[in-house]
């Protein structure tokens, strides 16, 4: 067992973890995040997806022991419980979601990105956004209504910022 | 009466479940977490067929934890069986941990049982299985080999079962036919691989005698029957829940071995148990899909009218048959929907199903109808080329145009636009047809187009299910409405969602009904508890069966109302109209009284009733499919741009027409929609579910079974007709597959369109798409 | 899908790192960005008893010194399209990294853990082929400079030895007149190829001097295409042959076949794809003298 202090959701907590006990698992076990969700365990859906000092990171590909002092967000820390970021809301209007299983991966990936284009203040076309999310798998929703929020959202957000300048 | 009002059916109407999903909040099965739980870690199978002749244990006691471990001795006689019964069938039974042999990698053989997963799972390990290899029957010729020994002991062959459906005469539509064209078609393996994996906890209070299961399923009452039965169990205290669920598409339409075997567990070491499956697990042992493989021959006028069809159809559906649907399921479905959306009168099939062994064959969107529309469609526009038609004239030629039609096999087809919906593609695909003709002159990059039509059956009755003669005899929902002292409407229905959005669909409907606003509708679902009996989630049922049965149910409340509100408004209850939260007087809008007053007067200020009224507000409503259903329809098109030099295909275009019947939730039908088409791009061209000559499967991770990423999809068109159906209370059809159905016929007569070849089989991933382009290639 | 148990080591320099690399031999791993090595742990295929995480080390830097451009082992592959002297000078690794995973893996995979873990169709080992560079692998015992042609020896399998890790990758700097390009097929575009190949060529009045040509997805380690190499020799940028070129080397192939591919169509894809990236190369440099 080794000693380590996470910094989950603006939240420090010393806690005793196992070296090989994944960051998803210690996120769901320890801290109740039940919002971590594991879709593969290898890396190739998505689903686990958080942000390890602000970069989104695949919970199960990381050891909670690496993560000794490091700052994570969950997707419980996005929105709150009524999911008002831009982005969640973005994902309601645009049926970016139907399961909802991938979702939190989704919000975690693209949270960054929208921010990034934003401070761009430009308009990605649909194949930029199809390649920032080419990490995440979504069985249900066939992308589309994922492509149309992220727009949605990048639209919102820049008009809420004051910069009606949507170039590109 | 109230037509003129705005309405909440039919409206964009956002969902209700989104905020949960959304905030990480939401519930699934590995949220389900309890005190003094043993998390389970199995043991399966290394080889695909082989006797087991000690199973080594004793490597538990050396471990610093306690374990506990189970093998099928300790099970013996508990097993998932599922049986057609028609006298050519041959059983099999799927023992909840395998017994004397094991038929295909993956099954279980033993469960071991930890405080810690990561323990279970190491401690799982340690468990040492000797076997004795038995000869693998790998493959569809070698299940038809007489010569090949049996997968069970009292086994004549490996097919299940082997029938036949006919209608018509084939001998006259073959006399008659100026040409006879014949193909074989083959669909490979696959799996529906929702992201959420299986997972089943259980836990037995000793006090009330009532053991709960949480599963990941769509079926939770036919979970709970299931369990009933083969545990000896009273239905009255076993409770089955599914939380939410993160996808099914049919994968967890079925009852598995470890939903019984969990159960068990639980009460054998009277303590919660919790398996959560892992990925690796669910790709080679949950359930498989497709793996079909047709011959049709069709017998075709001069003009090119379709006068007969015969059809071969083998599926290859594993070492067991699967509850409740059965091995019979898949080929029985594609020789039935064969027949499609064409006019014609002569029709014989004969279908079998093949035991290898390989991971069992269950429902995945569609169930057979991909591969019965890859068979049909690619088929007409092989009958096309070789009459030298355009594919969409030959489809026009042939396709039912009046209603109600009765098919070849006896089935009446409501109305539809078949010729409608071709006609529409046609208008809108006409730049990309004049560009894919043009591109005949490249020999580096062509692009075809191509299309599918078919038809969609769903909500079918019980007469349809009987004559299958399986374990599944019914598919009526049944539906409650309560509402509450303070306006409060609780709906109960007999439906699982895992993505479709019941929640804020069923909301609609009762608030329509019944003049409330859907927030004030809470939709409960997927517990035995709460809910009435119900086959729960599949076959394109939950909008036109589960709506129709809240539809009706509230009908049976609105009437309690309007009777209440008549009496105290002192009209007659026909002129009471029940729309924003009031029931008025239609006319007069000033003469109301606020439902929510209504209903606190219904429970408690009973006195204020009309006499001899009873008191109370609930109504329940079970709603069975006509006999033959409802016949959606939809018309998918496809633009692919193919690179001949490496096989490399990019899709460039997909566009859906179809028609649903009336649309409850526009937002919900096109995601629905868009959903199941890229599910059927990956059939298409990606995914395969490879098995070796000793029937080890090579395609267990998401490195190895490719599914479609946003990067690969163009944004999809979906267009709309809506023909509502008498059949159903709202007019609605079944929807939920017809997305899966279309795409790898479209796309297969995309790429034939664009090369100028037939296209027999699938997946078209870039190896196939360059094999199939080496005539141009070479010929430059 | 869990790893099995062992002991984490965070390294405090690197040489900790080597002294703990020493003391575990077969039994310990370097842990970089994981986005190999986890996976395989979680599948059970990998079980080291000690992993040294070497996150922390000082070995994310790009540098050029002289002729040669110093690549850091733990520099993420997102870093490579935002160097500038990897646009200006090595065009073929820039279009390379784009075909890398999706963005997540790409912020977090390095090319230390890409070299070393040798996946037969990753694109860095064939970067470092291409370029002719070299693999700087250091263990208590010392440094090993091994050229990347003697590096990659079948799939998952280098000439690195226990308690040995990378520390960085040399790439010579392209002389002046030179250009390169690199082309990829796969099943989807995240996917590991199923196909790729790099060229690298080198020129003078309008002539081509000489090739490099890399290819992946036809044996299972990146392999140089010598007779495509050597027919481009002294052909015109402008009409360099890259067709028989790519011929050449196919003709002489036996390529691996799989579940993803035959043998055939790798063989069809290694010529084709040959061609295109040699014609791409020559465009390049015909683009650069017009400057």
């Amino acid at each position: 067992m080794q000693e380590i202090e996470l910094e989950v959701n603006g939240v420090r907590r010393r806690l005793s973890v196992e070296p090989r006990r994944l960051l998803a698992d210690v996120l769901r076990q320890e801290f109740g995040l039940s919002g971590v969700h594991i879709g593969c365990a290898q890396g190739a859906c998505g689903c686990c997806t958080v942000h390890i000092e602000g970069v989104p990171r695949l919970s199960c590909l990381t050891f909670a022991v690496q993560c000794d002092g490091a700052s994570i967000r969950t997707v419980e820390s996005i929105g709150g419980v009524r999911a008002e970021h831009l982005l969640q809301e973005a994902f309601r209007s645009e049926h970016g979601l139907q399961c909802g299983y991938c979702t939190p991966g989704y919000i975690m990936t693209l949270v960054p990105f929208v921010s990034r284009m934003v401070e761009e203040a430009r308009m990605p076309e649909d194949e930029e956004i199809r390649e920032a999310m080419s990490g995440n798998i979504c069985r249900c929703t066939g992308y589309h209504g994922i492509v149309a929020a992220v727009r949605k959202a990048i639209g919102d957000q820049m008009a809420a910022s004051g910069g009606a300048n949507h170039a590109g | 009466m109230q037509a003129d009002r705005p309405r909440h059916v039919g409206a964009r109407v956002q969902r209700v479940e989104d905020t949960r999903l959304l905030s990480g909040t939401a519930r699934y099965i590995d949220d389900i977490r309890l005190p003094n739980m043993l998390h389970l870690s199995f043991v399966r199978a290394q080889y695909a067929h082989a006797k087991i002749l000690e199973i080594d244990t004793d490597g538990l006691a050396d471990l610093a934890y306690p374990t506990i471990v189970f093998t099928g001795k300790d099970t013996a006689g508990i097993a998932v069986t599922a049986h057609q019964d028609f006298p050519e069938m041959q059983f099999s039974e799927q023992p909840v941990l395998a017994e004397d042999k094991v038929r295909f990698v993956g099954e279980p053989v033993a469960a071991v049982l930890a405080d810690d997963p990561y323990d279970a799972e190491d401690a799982a390990e340690l468990v040492f299985i000797d076997y004795d290899p038995l000869t693998v029957v790998g493959t569809m010729a070698q299940a038809r080999d007489p010569e090949m020994p049996a997968i069970f002991d009292n086994w004549k062959g490996n097919i299940f079962i082997e029938r036949q459906m006919k209608g018509g005469d084939l001998d006259a539509a073959k006399a008659e036919a100026a040409h006879v064209i014949r193909r074989t078609f083959y669909n490979q393996r696959q799996t529906g691989v929702p992201m959420e994996c299986r997972g089943v906890v259980a836990e037995y209070d000793q006090a009330s005698r009532v053991l709960t299961v949480w599963t990941s399923t769509q079926i939770p009452h036919l979970v709970r029957t299931y369990i009933c039965e083969e545990l000896g169990l009273p239905e009255s205290r076993v409770r089955v829940v599914a939380p939410d669920v993160g996808g099914g598409f049919g994968v967890k339409g079925q009852v598995f071995v470890e939903e019984v075997l969990v159960p068990w567990l639980a009460m054998k070491t009277g303590r919660p148990v919790k398996w959560i499956e892992d990925r690796r697990e669910h790709m080679m042992a949950s359930i498989h899909a497709r793996d079909h493989e047709h011959t049709l021959e069709a017998y075709v006028s001069a003009e090119g009218r379709l006068l007969g069809l015969k059809a071969d159809i083998s599926v290859d559906v594993g070492a067991y048959s699967t509850y409740p649907f059965t091995a019979a399921g898949d080929p029985g479905m594609a020789a039935k929907v064969m027949p499609g959306p064409y006019d014609f009168q002569a029709y014989e099939a004969t279908f079998r199903a093949l035991a290898t062994n390989k991971c069992p064959l269950g429902t995945y969107r569609g169930v057979a109808r991909p591969s019965a529309v890859f068979s049909l469609e690619r088929l007409m526009d092989e009958i096309a080329a070789e009459l030298g038609m355009d594919p969409f004239e030959i489809r026009l030629k042939n396709v039912i145009r009046d209603f109600p039609y009765k098919n070849v096999l006896g089935f009446t087809y409501d109305p539809g636009s078949y010729a409608e919906s071709l006609e529409k593609a046609r208008d809108l695909l006409a730049a990309d047809i004049a560009e894919a003709a043009r591109s005949k002159a490249s020999s580096d990059t062509r692009i075809g187009v191509g299309c599918a039509l078919f038809i969609e059956q769903g909500a079918h009755g019980t007469p349809d299910f009987t004559r299958r003669r399986v374990p599944i005899e019914t598919g009526y929902i049944a539906a409650r409405v309560e509402m509450e002292p303070d306006g409060e409407v609780i709906v109960d229905v007999g439906l699982q969602n895992h993505g479709q959005g019941h929640e804020t669909v069923m909301a609609q409907v009762a608030a329509d009904v019944l003049g409330v606003d859907p927030s004030n509708v809470y939709v409960r679902q997927g517990d035995t508890l709460t809910t009435p009996y119900s086959v729960g989630t599949w076959g394109s049922r939950g909008g036109p069966l589960g709506g129709g049965a809240v539809h009706e149910a509230s009908k049976i409340l609105a009437e309690k109302l309007r009777a209440i509100a008549g009496h105290l408004l002192q009209t007659d209850k026909e002129k009471i109209v029940l729309y924003g939260g009031k029931a008025q007087v239609d006319g007069a809008e000033d003469r109301f009284i606020e439902i929510r007053k209504l209903c606190r007067i219904a429970l408690r200020n009973v006195d204020q009733l009309p006499e001899g009224m009873i008191p109370g507000l609930e109504a329940a409503y079970s709603l069975d499919g006509s006999a033959d259903g409802t016949y959606a329809n939809a018309l998918h098109a496809a633009v692919v741009e193919i690179d001949i030099k490496t096989g490399k295909m990019k899709l460039r275009r997909f566009l859906a027409v179809e028609d649903c019947g009336t649309i409850l939730n526009p937002l919900i039908v096109d995601g629905q929609v868009r959903g199941g088409i890229v599910q059927g791009i990956g059939s298409a061209m990606l995914e395969h579910f490879i098995y070796d000559e000793e029937c080890q499967p090579l395609s267990t991770s998401f490195a190895d079974y490719l599914m479609p990423l946003a990067t690969e999809i163009p944004n999809i068109e979906v267009h709309h007709i809506e023909t509502p159906t008498p059949r159903t209370p709202l007019g609605a059809k079944g929807l939920g597959e017809g997305g899966a159905i279309g795409p790898a016929a479209a796309i297969a007569n995309a790429v034939a369109d664009a090369l100028g070849i037939s296209v027999l089989k699938t997946p078209l991933n870039g190896n196939e798409i360059w094999r199939l382009a080496t005539a141009i290639r070479e010929g430059e | 899908m869990r790893p099995t148990p062992f002991e984490y080591h965070r390294a405090e320099s690197l040489d900790h790192a080597l002294a703990l690399l020493a003391e575990f031999g077969e039994e310990g791993r370097p842990l970089g960005g994981g986005q190999s090595l986890v996976p395989m742990m979680n599948l059970r295929l990998a079980r080291p008893a000690h992993l040294v995480d070497i996150n922390g080390l000082p070995l994310d830097f790009i540098e050029v010194e002289g002729d040669v451009l110093r690549v850091g082992a733990l520099v993420r592959h997102e870093r490579y399209l935002k160097e500038k002297v990897i646009g200006e000078r090595f065009a073929a690794f820039h279009d390379a990294v784009q075909w890398i995973g999706h963005p997540t893996i790409r912020s977090r995979g390095t090319i230390g853990g890409s070299i070393a873990h040798a996946d037969p169709s990753a694109e860095l080992p064939a970067v470092a082929m291409l370029y002719g560079a070299t693999i700087i692998a250091r263990s208590a015992n010392g440094e090993r400079r091994i050229a990347a042609d003697d590096f990659f020896l079948g799939a998952y399998m280098t000439a690195l030895e226990a308690g040995e890790m990378v520390v960085a990758v040399e790439f010579p700097l392209p002389p002046a007149h030179s250009a390169g390009a690199f082309m990829e097929i796969s099943e989807r575009r995240s996917d590991f190829a199923t196909v790729s190949v790099g060229a690298q060529i080198t020129f003078s009045g309008g002539s081509i001097t000489g090739a490099r040509i890399v290819a992946t997805g036809v044996e299972l380690q990146p392999i140089r295409a010598i007779p495509a190499e050597e027919a481009l020799s002294g052909k015109p940028l402008s009409a360099c042959e890259a067709r028989a070129a790519g011929r050449a080397f196919a003709e002489g192939i036996d390529p691996i076949s799989d579940n993803v591919a035959s043998s055939e169509y790798r063989r069809s894809l290694a010529a084709e794809l040959t061609s295109r990236a040699v014609e791409k190369a020559c465009q390049r440099a015909l683009e650069a003298g017009q400057e």
